[in-house]
């Protein structure tokens, strides 16, 4: 699995622990949407944890709600913030 | 968790350190910080008489970047944030009439602004822990407004306000916001009082008799322990029965 492989699943395993979601890891699309219709359903208040859980363990600070809606588009656009902010994971 | 870290704000006052010294006596493991910010000997005596398990923090309530430095320093020494007990305030009543601008701001800058800073400032800790417990201290005026007080009765009944939407937004994540409102309790503000006015203020008490800070803090104590998981956007009335 390669590195970006590797971070994509550590991302998928992150939302199910932390939002407690009812699908495993592997059910969750790399383009998923997470918010909206055809998406994972998540809301405002997951967004909320998902900003919390990134910052704790990628150290990647979510400052403003427009920054989040972009980052916390899906799995892909998640670990591109990841990457970009900490190289040495991508 | 049997160890809890506690923040208790405007912990130099009266209510303040009933609330302190009843987490100190009820939860032996309980570790409490004593938010402080132009006036700190009492709450120094009170962390001197409790070396192991009290600390006097610096905090400014109506800004932001001081409770950032507070949190921190309390992280820092604990890595985790269990209760936050928002009760610095303050009060300066005038008829709106006559009230001056900045005595609005300033009534509205610590009793509401600094609730909103501090939730806001322990979210993160909390959300992470997945727990957390929330207390504000707003008071009767919320509900029960007295003339002389448009500053005070507005930043209270916001504080209540703040607590219910708040509740509502963290509940699924094991955090409570809870309120407690208390009425004339013996505090440095009742003893503001001339003798006059603590006549009248009895005579509007069922009970007859003012509250004890002891009362106000039990019910925090309470609203703050695990067993209070379920509570959580009330509004509780300590009063001796006004209504």
């Amino acid at each position: 699995m390669s590195d970006s492989s590797e971070l994509k699943a550590q991302i998928k395993r992150m939302l199910v622990e932390n939002l407690m979601l009812q699908v495993t890891p592997d059910q969750i699309g790399d383009d998923q949407p997470l918010f909206g219709p055809g998406g994972l359903g998540l809301d405002s208040v997951d967004a909320l944890q998902l900003v919390v859980a990134l910052e704790k363990n990628y150290g990647l600070k979510i400052p403003d709600p427009e920054l989040a809606r972009t980052i916390l588009k899906d799995v892909n656009s998640i670990a591109a913030a990841v990457t970009l902010h900490s190289p040495q994971t991508g | 968790m049997s160890q809890r870290i506690i923040l208790i704000t405007g912990a130099n006052g009266t209510l303040g350190r009933a609330m302190a010294q009843v987490f100190l006596t009820e939860s032996p493991d309980d570790v409490v910080w004593l938010g402080v910010h132009r006036r700190r000997e009492h709450a120094d005596a009170l962390a001197a008489a409790n070396p192991a398990r009290c600390r006097v923090v610096t905090l400014d309530v109506t800004d932001a970047a001081s409770w950032k430095a507070a949190v921190a320093g309390i992280l820092a020494a604990h890595s985790r944030l269990d209760v936050l007990v928002n009760n610095a305030g303050t009060y300066d009543d005038a008829l709106l009439a006559q009230m001056r601008p900045e005595s609005w701001r300033d009534v509205l800058a610590v009793n509401l602004d600094g609730v909103f800073h501090g939730c806001q400032a322990v979210m993160p800790a909390m959300i992470s822990q997945r727990g957390g417990r929330i207390v504000n201290i707003a008071s009767l005026s919320a509900m029960f407004s007295p003339a002389g007080q448009t500053n005070y009765s507005a930043a209270k009944a916001g504080v209540v306000a703040l607590t219910r939407s708040l509740a509502k937004e963290v509940a699924r994540l094991g955090i409570t916001v809870n309120a407690v409102c208390p009425g004339y309790v013996d505090t440095e503000a009742l003893a503001g009082m001339d003798a006059a006015a603590r006549q009248r203020a009895l005579s509007q008490i069922p009970m007859r008799r003012f509250g004890r800070p002891e009362e106000v803090a039990e019910a925090v104590r309470f609203l703050a322990c695990a067993q209070a998981g379920y509570i959580t956007g009330s509004a509780l009335k300590i009063d001796g029965g006004i209504f």
